[in-house]
């Protein structure tokens, strides 16, 4: 059971790979991004690889929609890990796969366990969330990388992964290909976040501050939203600490590759990180402007920005257990 | 392509009727055979005529309160109130469960879209009065306080919290920040003294004493919390960590986590039972409201398709219901027998009837004797994206239709029997999916402003025109699935509140671009919200509309026409208007 199981999983995650198209062929487009101080291509899917993705999407909602389909969530390792699919016990055999009939406990399949959620199928966690509030990352972390140490000093790439695919994914993809459903709807495309050429020379500052701020802040495409109205710094650090960690990650070829991820990011010498933000005067001054105009703030009352409230399991920098990868 | 839907829901008591009549007719005369879908059930079948119970449904985005009878399922009425309905309280009082103990005079019902609180006379069945709150605030829900004189609401746009005392209107706001800041579920404990509020910003639930209202402490939670429920017994808070599939309980006497109990992916909201002293089912107005108690909560699982079952003295989840699909709110019937499971997408579940595919209401059996425990015995296409539902007992609303109002009582003088406009001042309309890139550009003097809709925000986040501007907005959804759940058939929304509320309300179908053209005379920092539930992150779904006065300068949370706003200016007429006095110290 535990081959068919695996099984499963691989080709699950050899249909995402198809999806994005070859993942090192990107187009020769003219120089229009700047990284390093220099002109570059873009970093985005081609045309033609959008459109394929595009059209994987569609089939996928039809296929969701006719009750076929061996994803019944179209993003193969969340089914797959999570065994939120509603695998039933027939479809881990084998039988009917591909079809929702088989592989889920909805409909008709009497045998289906109905068994539906992760907490049957994966460890249960340890922790009663009182003291070890692990309990909070598990449920993705069943799913998904979790990062033992981190390339940017006061951030954790794994609190910075869990809102990069809540926030994240529609556009940027769900291996940063720059690929997700929304990316064919965008011009400029949204940036493949792993293609260290470019990602090498963007200095932590440029990446807080696109994220903080939106593609304006920077000069860049406005179809990139400002996001420092909806998470607090700390979160963004631990982003921009996620995107460092996926420098150069390939396509996975099997679950345990997936879920270890080696990246060729090497901090840039100089470069702010979370914990030394409070202290850089570009990054404050640059933050300043970013939060003169965004929401949410009433000047003269508790409502100002910029400060930082526990919860989530989000840390202080200071307090940021994950070691700095040497 | 429905032909194809292999989803066989379990309806318990047709199915196996028109099955067998089918065939009854096929034996004896093919000729004369009559469709199965033509056979009606057998007498004494149906579902009564006479519905024990009321469903009360705020409609979501349709801006209109629904009533629905248990167990029939039947929609007796949809009654007005204004833009984009999201909870229902009955006046009494907050004790026992989610239903709370009502006194069949009043229900409210707080409009995110309009800033509003709508009161509903139970006995006539209208709207009485709309309580207009101060600005800035958004409110995202209320909850009546123990002693039913004052409801409290989160405003979800402000980083805002609200105590209104019903009668007068006079309401005393506190901020909770800092920014970003969205207190959006809350509710009250049983025993007057503490309200416990969600913030999904700040992962935390706050902690405020009902008098001085203040906030007393914020208890992190898991990510992005939404519902945050008090059980009938007053002892535990059960929080929904959306983003971390698990459920923080918070005891009420510590304050502070007791457990976190992993239940589901993308827990949402939790209902319970509630039982009288005697053990039976709570009956409002027979049975005291005093020391009820609960055997079980229920949560809703957006990403899992399920409801969980969790049992109150174990702290543990003892059962898991699938459901179809993407439970957003849950509620259970007045007498703890039937669950409704309020889910979001249909995907695939009915007849189109438009480029709105129907969110829909399942009702499934939690009666553990019963035969068909845990099965859904109907599922039905509602209007509007309802937000929550409560139920009493059809006998707290009176006969009134024979003339037993002669006798007096239903009236006591002039009762305003209100249908307020909503979408005024604005014309709207769809054109083909536009192409044009997000931003803000004057075309022949008009603002127009384009933007794009995706799992989860919007593009632009911020926009900014003048005061007196006449604005074209065009608005396109781009996605192709709903987020990370994939659904194929998501609709977006787009509504600007508060003043805007009216004029904006666009729904935003896949494949066609939303066009509303209208002129923003009020000043202020007005928030952007969905209004169809798109996806786990639906909530956090925000961007803002800015009108900047020239005369006092950029709009924020302190600048802007506020009091102005608060009218509602040309919708009500005095008298059937509350607008909310703000105080200090209520």
């Amino acid at each position: 059971m535990k081959n068919a199981k695996l099984k499963i999983g691989l080709i699950a995650i050899a249909s995402l790979g198809m999806m994005w198209g070859g993942a090192t062929a990107f187009a020769a487009g003219e120089k229009r991004c700047t990284a390093g101080g220099q002109k570059v291509e873009c970093p985005t899917i081609t045309e033609k690889e959008a459109e394929a993705a595009s059209a994987a999407f569609l089939k996928e909602g039809h296929d969701m929609e006719e009750g076929k389909g061996g994803s019944t969530y179209g993003i193969a390792p969340f089914d797959y890990l999570t065994g939120v699919g509603k695998r039933g016990a027939e479809a881990a055999k084998g039988a009917k796969a591909g079809t929702y009939k088989g592989e889920s406990g909805y409909g008709s399949n009497a045998k289906a366990s109905l068994k539906t959620e992760l907490w049957d199928r994966v460890k249960a966690p340890k922790s009663d969330g009182v003291k070890d509030k692990s309990v909070y990352d598990q449920w993705s972390g069943n799913w998904s990388p979790t990062f033992g140490a981190t390339l940017v000093a006061g951030a954790d790439p794994t609190q910075g992964k869990n809102y990069y695919y809540s926030y994240c994914i529609a556009c940027h993809g769900w291996l940063m290909h720059g690929d997700g459903p929304s990316a064919s709807e965008l011009n400029p495309r949204p940036r493949t976040l792993t293609r260290g050429d470019y990602m090498q020379k963007k200095t932590n500052l440029e990446l807080f501050t696109v994220i903080k701020g939106g593609g304006e802040a920077v000069s860049l495409s406005s179809s990139m939203p400002n996001w420092g109205n909806v998470l607090q710094d700390q979160d963004i650090w631990n982003i921009v600490a996620f995107i460092r960690a996926m420098q150069d990650v390939p396509p996975p070829k099997s679950v345990a590759e997936y879920l270890n991820p080696k990246s060729t990011f090497k901090p840039i010498p100089g470069d702010v990180d979370a914990l030394t933000a409070s202290t850089n005067k570009d990054f404050q001054e640059a933050q300043e402007m970013i939060e003169s105009d965004m929401t949410g703030r009433a000047p003269g009352s508790e409502l100002v920005g910029g400060g930082f409230v526990e919860g989530g399991n989000r840390k202080k920098p200071s307090e940021v257990a994950v070691k700095v990868a040497k | 392509m429905q032909g194809k839907n292999k989803l066989f829901i379990a309806v318990a008591l047709s199915a196996s009727c028109l099955m067998s009549g089918a065939a009854n007719a096929a034996a004896a005369d093919k000729s004369l055979a009559i469709p199965g879908w033509q056979h009606a059930v057998k007498d004494g079948m149906d579902t009564p005529t006479i519905d024990p119970m009321l469903l009360y449904s705020s409609g979501g985005v349709d801006g209109k309160m629904a009533i629905i009878g248990l167990p029939s399922f039947k929609t007796y009425r949809h009654i007005d109130c204004g833009v984009d309905t999201h909870e229902i309280s009955f006046g009494g009082s907050n004790k026992g469960n989610k239903n709370g103990t009502p006194d069949g005079k009043y229900v409210y019902l707080n409009d995110k879209g309009a800033n509003t609180i709508c009161e509903f006379d139970i006995q006539t069945g209208y709207l009485a009065r709309v309580i207009a709150l101060p600005f800035p605030f958004g409110v995202h829900h209320i909850a009546l306080s123990t002693d039913g004189k004052s409801l409290f609401g989160t405003g979800e746009y402000s980083g805002k919290m609200a105590k209104v005392d019903i009668k007068t209107g006079k309401t005393e706001v506190i901020d909770w920040g800092p920014a970003p800041s969205a207190p959006d579920y809350i509710d009250a404990s049983r025993d007057g003294k503490y309200v416990f509020a969600g913030n999904y910003y700040h992962s935390t639930v706050g902690v405020f004493s009902t008098s001085p209202f203040k906030l007393i402490k914020e208890i992190p939670v898991g990510k992005n919390p939404h519902g945050t429920d008090v059980i009938p017994e007053s002892t535990l808070v059960l929080v929904s960590d959306k983003l971390s599939a698990t459920m923080t309980i918070i005891d009420t006497k510590t304050l502070a986590v007791k457990k976190v109990l992993p239940t589901c992916a993308g827990p949402l909201h939790s209902v319970m039972d509630v039982y009288n002293k005697a053990g039976g089912s709570y009956r409002a107005g027979i049975d005291s409201p005093e020391g009820l108690t609960s055997k079980y909560a229920y949560e809703s699982c957006f990403v899992a398709d399920a409801n969980v079952k969790i049992s109150l003295s174990k702290l543990e989840v003892v059962d898991e219901i699938p459901t179809h699909y993407r439970t957003g709110h849950i509620s259970i019937s007045a007498d703890n027998s039937y669950v409704m499971a309020l889910n979001k997408f249909s995907t695939g579940l009915f007849s189109p009837t438009g480029i709105v595919f129907p969110v829909n209401f399942e009702m499934w059996d939690a009666r553990e004797k019963s035969p068909t425990y845990g099965k859904t015995l109907r599922i039905m296409p509602v209007d509007g994206e309802p937000h929550n539902a409560k139920s009493l007992m059809s006998y707290l609303v009176k006969d009134w239709t024979k003339g037993e109002a002669e006798q007096g009582g239903l009236i006591t003088g002039r009762t305003d029997l209100l249908d307020p406009p909503h979408r005024a001042f604005s014309k709207r309309y769809f054109i083909p999916k536009e192409t044009t890139p997000p931003g803000v550009k004057l075309v022949d003097g008009v603002k127009e402003i384009h933007m794009k809709a995706f799992s989860y925000g919007y593009i632009p986040r911020q926009v900014r025109v003048n005061k007196g501007d006449k604005v074209r907005l065009f608005a396109t959804n781009i996605d192709k699935a709903s987020g990370i759940t994939k659904n194929p058939d998501v609709t977006m929304g787009l509504t600007i509140y508060g003043p805007y509320g009216q004029r904006s309300n666009m729904d935003l179908p896949r494949g066609v671009t939303a066009v509303h053209e209208f002129t923003a005379d009020i000043a202020g920092e007005y928030e952007i919200f969905c209004t169809h539930f798109c996806g786990p992150l639906h909530l956090e779904m925000r961007a803002a509309f800015f009108v900047d006065d020239p005369k006092k300068g950029p709009s924020n949370l302190a600048v802007g026409d506020y009091e102005h706003a608060q009218t509602l200016p040309g919708l009500l007429e005095e008298g059937q208007l509350t607008v909310a006095e703000r105080v200090k110290g209520l």
